[in-house]
């Protein structure tokens, strides 16, 4: 690994290296934003799966109501 | 639905993207002009033509849906101008800090390039404040649907007229790809379809984190009967499309209010 990385081009950090790697940063930026907005939405869903386990525990009626979900004509996504 | 090979178009987008970074910085060779700078190129003009389809795709889902009548085809629209925009802000951040390192000015108002990309970004981000502005569900998917019509046959439009004016010192890309060294050009090939399937992936990620959202609502309304419904009242406006059948959403609506 060491002679293959010894082979490799010294990337010149010079004068250009901090707009390089000021361009590059912003795209990883971009993408780690994303991802932690993706985490939060994952933890309300959650949340909110918990909060219908709960409410099919109390009333085991609905249970066979829940059945006849059809995802396709759900309501507004926010 | 959705979710159905995310899977498998993540691992390739995070291998195309590594491959991606590794020709970038260790094959890809140094530009005889701007030297190590120019390594921006392989970010920066990927995520504009990126960003630039994804505004064209929404204006053609959005006939889909203008056509089929179906909300689904308004989610997709939605969505692919979302992601589009937050491309777009990453297009506008690089640029400029390649603008900065290449001609020492963050911004130069004289060039076309710049200065068209910032018009059609600027008229997408219009987008959301008008779908916001409507309450009626149905009609705010068939203007927003209209809006990404008008505004995705601008996008080629105001390319080619960009490219008819004259340059001032804005590298060509497109059509010029094949003046690139050889190691370059694939470079660019790899960067480029490592930035597509990112933009695909966070676009199937988008789409079933609200599919996923809208199966709840409707679980929690089979499962709460009225109180769901006036939950759903009290959601206001919303600039997100639904994929709900607009007259059920109105009966939904309306339930709620009663129940209030």
């Amino acid at each position: 690994m060491a002679g293959v990385l010894a082979q490799l081009p010294a990337l010149p950090l010079h004068e250009a290296g901090k707009y390089v790697a000021g361009a590059y940063v912003v795209l990883f930026a971009l993408v780690l934003i994303y991802v932690a907005i993706m985490a939060i939405r994952l933890g309300r869903i959650e949340r909110e799966l918990g909060e219908l386990l709960e409410l099919s525990e109390r009333t085991p009626v609905a249970a066979g109501v829940v059945g006849d979900a059809d995802p396709a004509r759900a309501e507004p996504p926010v | 639905m959705y979710g159905k090979g995310l899977r498998a178009l993540s691992i390739s987008t995070a291998a195309v993207m590594t491959a991606a970074l590794g020709l970038v910085f260790f094959y890809a060779p140094l530009e005889a002009e701007q030297g190590f700078l120019q390594k921006i190129f392989y970010v920066h003009v990927p995520l504009a033509i990126v960003s630039l389809c994804g505004f064209v795709a929404g204006g053609i889902m959005a006939i889909q849906h203008l056509r089929t009548r179906d909300p689904a085809w308004d989610m997709r629209s939605y969505v692919a101008i979302h992601m589009s925009l937050i491309f777009g802000v990453g297009t506008l951040i690089t640029g400029s800090i390649w603008a900065k390192g290449s001609w020492g000015h963050w911004w130069v108002w004289n060039e076309p390039t710049l200065v068209s990309f910032l018009i059609v970004f600027l008229l997408y981000a219009t987008y959301q404040p008008l779908r916001f502005a409507i309450e009626d569900p149905e009609r705010q998917a068939r203007y927003a649907s209209v809006f990404a019509i008008t505004a995705g046959a601008f996008v080629p439009l105001n390319f080619i007229a960009v490219r008819m004016s004259t340059a001032y010192v804005h590298p060509r890309v497109l059509g010029a790809t094949s003046n690139l060294p050889g190691p370059m050009a694939l470079t660019f090939v790899v960067a480029l379809a490592g930035i597509a399937l990112l933009y695909t992936t966070l676009f199937r990620y988008e789409l079933t984190a609200k599919h996923a959202r809208a199966q709840l609502r409707a679980l929690r309304r089979r499962l709460a009967g009225d109180d769901a419904l006036v939950s759903v009242s009290r959601r206001g406006r919303s600039a997100a499309p639904t994929t709900l059948h607009p007259a059920a959403m109105m009966t939904a609506r309306g339930a709620g209010r009663d129940g209030l």
